[in-house]
């Protein structure tokens, strides 16, 4: 009987132990994001100075996750690759019991990993990937905070129509976004009956000379030449069109934020002046507390305004440890529930929430959509001009 | 579309593309001719020539001496190779290797994985680019950036000098004697283990030298050496394992035919011509158009 109390003592005083070092435990949010190529390393390297910016933020104003437990960020590099992605997300789920994975950037990347997530049942939420299927397929794991392609086509076919342009050429990469988006450029433009000729020529995304194509979208003779391409394709665009003499007197629109980067300057400073380029941060947007928080956090730490692509890593990694706090747990269910039934503050001013919408909108918050111009070189890009401004909503 | 006038841009794009890739496959070639073995980290030697490029124009010289940066930069690659050699090619003969072919794979892989990630460690990995000051001109009715027709007119140079150094001189001589036969060449007096040594240097410092050329042309980053790789090999085998001018010819013909194919039939396929070229080539010659049979006991 002695002994018997004695068993029973000693199990109880480890399972009390194992709770409370469970209960002291970090709750860990995966950041999965391209930080070697073929992927885009700056991308990931800035959405990475907002997850673990915001990492600071729980644990320091916010007060921590679940009453007393901090938040902690486990990274993985995705490279750009699908494979690797999936690997990536394993790890993050398995090895590091991430409660939810965020910081996608490619959008191959991010459908790879959804059909994982969909089996082991984390969430991932999506910071700067667009193909409209990673919300698309109504998979309850998947989340985003970023515009999606027909909300970006949208914003494009406004500044086409806008300036009146009859004949556009779009080069795009093989990619799940570059097909996506000639894709669903094509689909709108036959709703809308627009007026306007459209040449789409597709490219390898680890091709290093486009003069064949761009010899060929010169012969076309367009009005507007759209650049889809990310990373060193879309920089190797800007500067072959230059040489052949497509730019500066056909306008070039490139598809993302790349040129808001600070190493833009340096790699284009003689072709950069006159591009337009997509953007989803103004800096005439009011910020929340946090994103104030942020912003000052952030320039004091690398000396440089924050760029979207941090505020919206700051952003995800917020909104998970609010949606960990709403659920008061880390079961994943109960996370993915209250994702889709909470209203979340993010870097906006105005509240973020994910409702099972209709279509592509399906848990999906978005920015809203800018296009903007340099018309110097070595312009800051808060000194662009706003050439459109839409919203990020449906079309 | 096609126009003769766009035929004929496409046509020159590809010859001048191709002289740059069979730069890159010279190295290659040269050394599988000496040290009969196959690099695989050639690509990453061309990263680093990019690099060292990059580093001295923006550190030291300035754009406009960017002719003087790049033999820097490939005899600063050529050292590097030269004292890599000993260390892990070198124990392929000297110690008792028995299946040296794969001693060379297991080896060259490693150190093409170590040179990419300490480059991703030291440098970032962000793209960078030297930058150009060189105007555009204009190859007939090619507008051609003055950074990649310099890269060109400098790879031809840097053939013509290989070649002469090949045929005219001393040492010349005692790497054609070794490629033919390496206990011959011993057997005559030279020091074939040295030789190697050189000849390693030589060959990575001809990629390296690649890397400062197109370093404005496709920037420079960790992985920069990836594609030439890939295009170094198809060259060897199109134009023959160990033979220069097949490599010359085998590169240009590669540039035409993937610049054709993309301006032409579908340009998402542009790397699988060079491709459907290997396998042809394969198929009709497989010891490559300018290869020969050897035989070995």
């Amino acid at each position: 009987m002695t002994s018997m109390l004695r068993i029973a003592t000693a199990t109880l005083a480890l399972l009390a132990a194992a709770t409370v070092a469970h209960a002291a435990d970090p709750v860990v949010i995966g950041l999965e994001i391209p930080l070697s190529p073929p992927g885009d390393p700056t991308a990931g390297q800035l959405i990475r100075r907002g997850g673990e910016l915001a990492i600071e933020y729980i644990n320091g104003p916010m007060g921590g996750v679940l009453g007393d437990r901090k938040a902690a960020l486990a990274v993985q590099d995705s490279q750009g690759r699908t494979e690797s992605g999936i690997a990536a997300y394993r790890r993050l789920v398995s090895e590091d019991h991430a409660v939810a994975v965020t910081g996608f950037f490619h959008s191959s990347v991010n459908l790879a990993a959804n059909e994982v997530a969909k089996e082991l049942g984390v969430p991932t939420m999506a910071t700067q990937a667009s193909a409209s299927d990673i919300t698309g397929k109504h998979y309850d794991v998947a989340f985003r905070t970023h515009v999606i392609d027909p909300v970006r086509v949208s914003a494009w076919l406004d500044f086409i129509k806008a300036k009146n342009f009859k004949r556009v050429a779009i080069l795009a990469e093989t990619t799940d976004y570059g097909i996506g988006l000639a894709e669903e450029t094509e689909k709108q433009s036959k709703q809308q009956k627009l007026a306007v000729e459209f040449m789409t020529v597709t490219f390898d995304h680890g091709s290093t000379d486009l003069t064949p194509l761009l010899l060929q979208v010169k012969a076309f003779r367009p009005d507007l030449l759209v650049n889809i391409g990310v990373g060193q394709p879309m920089d190797l665009m800007v500067e072959q069109a230059a040489t052949l003499g497509i730019t500066p007197q056909t306008p070039m629109l490139v598809s993302y934020d790349a040129p808001i980067r600070p190493q833009f300057w340096q790699l284009h400073p003689k072709t950069g002046a006159g591009l337009y380029f997509i953007a989803y941060y103004s800096p005439k947007q009011k910020l929340s507390d946090a994103g104030e928080w942020f912003a000052k956090a952030y320039e004091e730490k690398y000396k440089e305004s924050p760029v979207y692509s941090s505020l919206n890593g700051f952003g995800d990694v917020l909104i998970i440890a609010q949606a960990v706090n709403q659920a008061k747990s880390t079961d994943p269910k109960a996370v993915i529930k209250a994702l889709e039934t909470g209203t979340f503050k993010s870097w906006t001013s105005s509240p973020v929430t994910f409702p099972r919408a209709d279509g592509v909108f399906f848990h999906n918050w978005s920015p809203p959509v800018l296009i903007l111009q340099y018309t110097a070189a070595n312009q800051d890009w808060k000194e662009a001009s706003v050439i459109v401004e839409h919203a990020g909503s449906a079309p | 579309m096609f126009t003769t006038e766009l035929f004929v841009q496409t046509l020159i794009a590809g010859v001048v593309i191709g002289v740059l890739y069979a730069l890159m496959a010279l190295g290659i070639t040269f050394i599988y001719s000496i040290v009969k073995m196959i690099n695989w980290s050639m690509g990453e030697f061309y990263m680093i020539g990019g690099y060292l490029q990059y580093l001295l124009i923006v550190e030291w010289l300035g754009t406009d001496l960017w002719w003087v940066a790049a033999p820097l930069s490939a005899f600063g690659v050529f050292l590097l190779g030269y004292l890599l050699e000993p260390l892990l090619i070198k124990p392929m003969f000297t110690t008792a290797v028995e299946r040296k072919d794969d001693y060379a794979i297991v080896v060259t892989i490693a150190l093409l994985l170590m040179l990419r990630n300490l480059a991703a460690a030291l440098g970032g990995p962000y793209q960078r680019t030297p930058g150009s000051n060189l105007p555009t001109v204009m190859l007939g009715p090619l507008p051609e950036s003055g950074a990649r027709l310099a890269a060109f007119l400098c790879a031809l140079a840097a053939i013509a000098l290989f070649y002469l150094l090949l045929k005219k001189t001393w040492l010349g001589l005692a790497l054609r004697a070794a490629a033919q036969s390496r206990i011959g060449a011993q057997t005559a007096g030279v020091d074939v283990f040295r030789l190697d040594q050189v000849a390693f240097g030589i060959g990575v410092g001809l990629a390296g030298l690649a890397g400062a050329l197109l370093a404005p042309v496709f920037m420079v980053f960790p992985t920069s050496g990836v594609v030439t790789t890939v295009k170094g090999f198809e060259i060897i085998v199109i134009g023959g394992l160990g033979s220069i001018p097949g490599a010359l010819v085998a590169g240009v013909l590669l540039g035409v035919v993937e610049s054709l194919g993309a301006s032409f039939i579908s340009a998402p396929y542009q790397n699988v011509y060079g491709f459907l070229l290997v396998v042809l080539v394969l198929l009709v010659r497989p010891t490559g158009l300018f290869g020969e049979r050897t035989r070995q006991a």
